[in-house]
């Protein structure tokens, strides 16, 4: 097609990228207006005369925000190294390893991750009130498996199968055993695989919503999602304190997503495509 | 999100098959490791998948309400919660007894007569010597003001007792109620209450959720709300993100920016762009809705969130502006994996661009939009953190989705039962959904190559 770029085409992109952009930015603008400027005549300027951090305070002092950000930071790192490390052994067996079910165990594994989370909610809501585990960690470290483990096989079996056989075969032949094989040989070469599934499994950790709605709901065991969704005012919606926060979660994620772009769109489009 | 498989992933050659001894053992032990590394993969989700998904199914055949003592549980025998018995038990029949002693003639009689009913049951239930040791321990416990655990207070009667306690304490009911000028008619009526309350009766209703549901308006009113968000929201994200993509498929400078803009609206988290744009929509001070009223898409700014129709148009709107990105980044990889050889070809047989299009990229994309097209109809139709937060499925329950009523039967009105049976109804729908579309790719879904 037309693979040469025009300035029409940087028009477009700039028209795009704006368009993709304009709720964040207009967000930033938001959280550094003083209050009284996000109603009535100001509401709609895009500029302050009088820039303040005011809303940022806010966020810290009249919410446990640095809480909720710990918590979503711990659940999702924990579930992302738990999930990881048993997914790869899977997908190694998976995509190097002759035995037989493999069309039946990807089958399944591709079912599980089309499931819809409401039909597992209400058993597993259940079972941890039962047992004691609503708000706390574990409890929504164990129900995250459903999503995270079926993503982390899918993804990780693309990439172990793109690691040359013939290594393997050498290895084999200076007389290793199939595990020696795999932490020495496999393992190093699949790291930034790994790393890819990583960063993926921890957005989609950090992102859900319904498990850590229903499932933590103590004050103090909040993930970040809830914490923001449920802020609310005395007596209006505290619209500022809402930019704000929306702020101080997306500047973290864009750096990340600036650093691992290309590693993430790898993970993402890894098998969706024909190869 | 990798769907191909091949089923036969080893292109290294066999080696030739000396068949000694250790060559098989090598291969059984290839096989052993490799279900040793699946196992714990497999264990976690049939635990954490499969079972709550029958779970559900299960807790949708019985009445389940986490906020009614009496079918908290799934139940399919009759029980006797025997702390709540013992502690009615005795007083109502010190009640009537005292009454008996004083009332005169026919009164007299007809308590006497209750007595002696109420008696006969009591002792029907201690026939089985198991539920009699049971009932011994809790009267000693409650004499002795010591707790009583759930597992010793439950026991497992005959249906025949249980019936028959609740037959008895009904006709009960009546006769004191008719019996005017009692002294104690509040005291007997209370115990009389509370020693029903003791009879823990079987909630398995079988699929009568499903017919309430089936035949619910609101339920079909949901199914409609999330079909008509879905279908319409992916073929907006499905065409513009083609039309990106397509445009975006070349060598340019800021590849990695452009990259990294899409990427953003994909990965914050959904519940808080909802609540971004919850402030955009806003009547008074959002700035989309202020620009929506000025270029004339809305009559009025505050019509975004209080009409039916421009809630719906609020929702999809932001799913558009949050997966087209994503969409159009799953297309692009397809349409890179298209080799430029095809197009000069075309290009030398004279054939325009929407030509070339729609012969070329077309039917070799054909895999990567169904497969795209496939995970984003099932996320669309499992909608409901957007929805939640942004219009929490009003105004009206015009915007709500299954998950939202099936969220809201569960955790708003404590019915379990029910809520299983919509959510069951969610995962049916699912199945069908991405049956036609496996249907519809076939072969490359899971055996490719």
């Amino acid at each position: 097609m037309n693979k040469k770029a025009g300035p029409l085409f940087y028009v477009f992109l700039a028209i795009f990228v704006f368009l993709v952009m304009f709720p964040f930015l207009w967000m930033l603008i938001s959280s550094i207006k003083p209050i009284n400027e996000l109603f009535g005549d100001k509401a709609f300027t895009p500029f302050t005369s009088r820039p303040t951090l005011d809303n940022y305070i806010s966020v810290f002092t009249n919410y446990p925000f640095l809480k909720y950000l710990w918590n979503s930071f711990v659940v999702s790192g924990i579930t992302t190294l738990y999930t990881v490390l048993i997914a790869s052994f899977t997908a190694y067996a998976i995509a190097r390893l002759k035995f037989r079910g493999k069309t039946v165990i990807l089958g399944l594994v591709l079912s599980v991750s089309m499931f819809p989370q409401i039909a597992t909610i209400s058993p597993i809501y259940i079972l941890l009130k039962n047992i004691g585990l609503t708000n706390s960690y574990l409890g929504l470290i164990i129900p995250y498996t459903t999503i995270t483990l079926p993503l982390s096989i899918w993804i990780l079996v693309t990439f172990f199968r793109k690691i040359p056989f013939d290594l393997e075969e050498a290895a084999k032949m200076d007389g290793a055993t199939l595990m020696q094989t795999y932490w020495k040989v496999i393992l190093p070469l699949a790291v930034p695989g790994i790393f890819t599934t990583a960063i993926l499994v921890f957005i989609a950790a950090w992102n859900e919503f319904l498990f850590a709605l229903t499932i933590n709901t103590e004050e103090k065991f909040k993930t970040v999602p809830v914490g923001i969704a449920m802020f609310e005012g005395q007596f209006t919606v505290p619209w500022g304190d809402i930019t704000a926060a929306t702020v101080i979660v997306t500047i973290p994620l864009v750096i990340m997503v600036l650093l691992f772009q290309r590693r993430i769109v790898s993970g993402l489009t890894s098998g969706a495509v024909k190869e | 999100m990798e769907v191909k498989y091949d089923s036969n992933p080893s292109p290294k050659k066999e080696p030739e098959r000396t068949k000694t001894s250790s060559r098989k053992k090598g291969k059984a032990s290839e096989k052993r490791l490799a279900y040793l590394l699946v196992a714990p993969s497999l264990i976690l989700i049939l635990l954490i998948a499969i079972w709550p998904v029958l779970q559900s199914f299960y807790y949708s055949l019985f009445d389940l309400r986490l906020n009614n003592p009496t079918k908290s549980e799934v139940t399919l025998t009759y029980h006797l919660d025997l702390e709540k018995y013992l502690n009615s038990y005795p007083f109502l029949i010190n009640v009537l007894e005292d009454e008996a002693g004083k009332a005169k003639g026919s009164s007299a009689e007809t308590l006497n007569g209750l007595i002696a009913e109420l008696k006969e049951v009591d002792a029907g239930i201690q026939e089985d010597s198991a539920v009699k040791k049971q009932y011994q321990q809790v009267d000693d416990k409650l004499t002795n003001m010591e707790p009583v655990s759930e597992e010793v207070s439950s026991v497992k009667v005959d249906k025949s007792d249980a019936l028959k306690l609740d037959k008895t304490l009904h006709k009960l009911t009546a006769e004191v109620k008719g019996l005017k000028g009692l002294k104690n008619e509040e005291d007997a009526l209370g115990l009389s209450s509370s020693l029903n309350e003791a009879v823990i009766q079987p909630n398995f209703i079988g699929l009568e959720h499903y017919k309430n549901n089936l035949t619910d308006k609101r339920m079909w009113m949901a199914i409609w709300n999330t079909s008509a968000f879905t279908i319409v929201s992916v073929f907006i994200e499905l065409v513009i993100g083609l039309a990106i993509a397509v445009l975006i498929n070349k060598a340019f400078f800021g590849r990695g920016l452009v990259r990294a803009t899409i990427l953003i609206p994909w990965a914050i988290p959904t519940a808080v762009s909802a609540k971004m744009w919850q402030f955009l929509y806003d009547g008074q001070n959002g700035v989309v809705a202020h620009i929506f009223e000025k270029i004339g898409l809305v009559d009025n700014a505050t019509d975004l969130l209080t009409t039916n129709l421009g809630a719906m148009f609020s929702i999809i709107f932001t799913d558009v502006w949050k997966t087209t990105p994503y969409m159009a980044l799953l297309l692009l990889a397809g349409l890179q994996t298209i080799s430029a050889s095809f197009y000069e070809a075309a290009s030398i047989d004279g054939a325009s661009k929407w030509k070339q299009f729609t012969t070329i990229t077309l039917p070799l994309l054909k895999s990567s939009i169904l497969v795209a097209l496939l995970f984003r109809t099932l996320d669309a139709f499992r909608v409901f953190d957007l929805v939640f937060v942004l219009t929490g499925g009003g105004p009206a329950n015009s915007t709500e989705t299954i998950s939202i009523l099936a969220y809201k039967r569960m955790f708003e009105q404590t019915n379990f039962g029910d809520g299983s049976a919509l959510s069951v109804i969610v995962f049916v729908c699912v199945a069908v959904i991405s049956m036609i579309f496996i249907k519809f790719l076939g072969r490359d879904l899971l055996t490719d190559r």
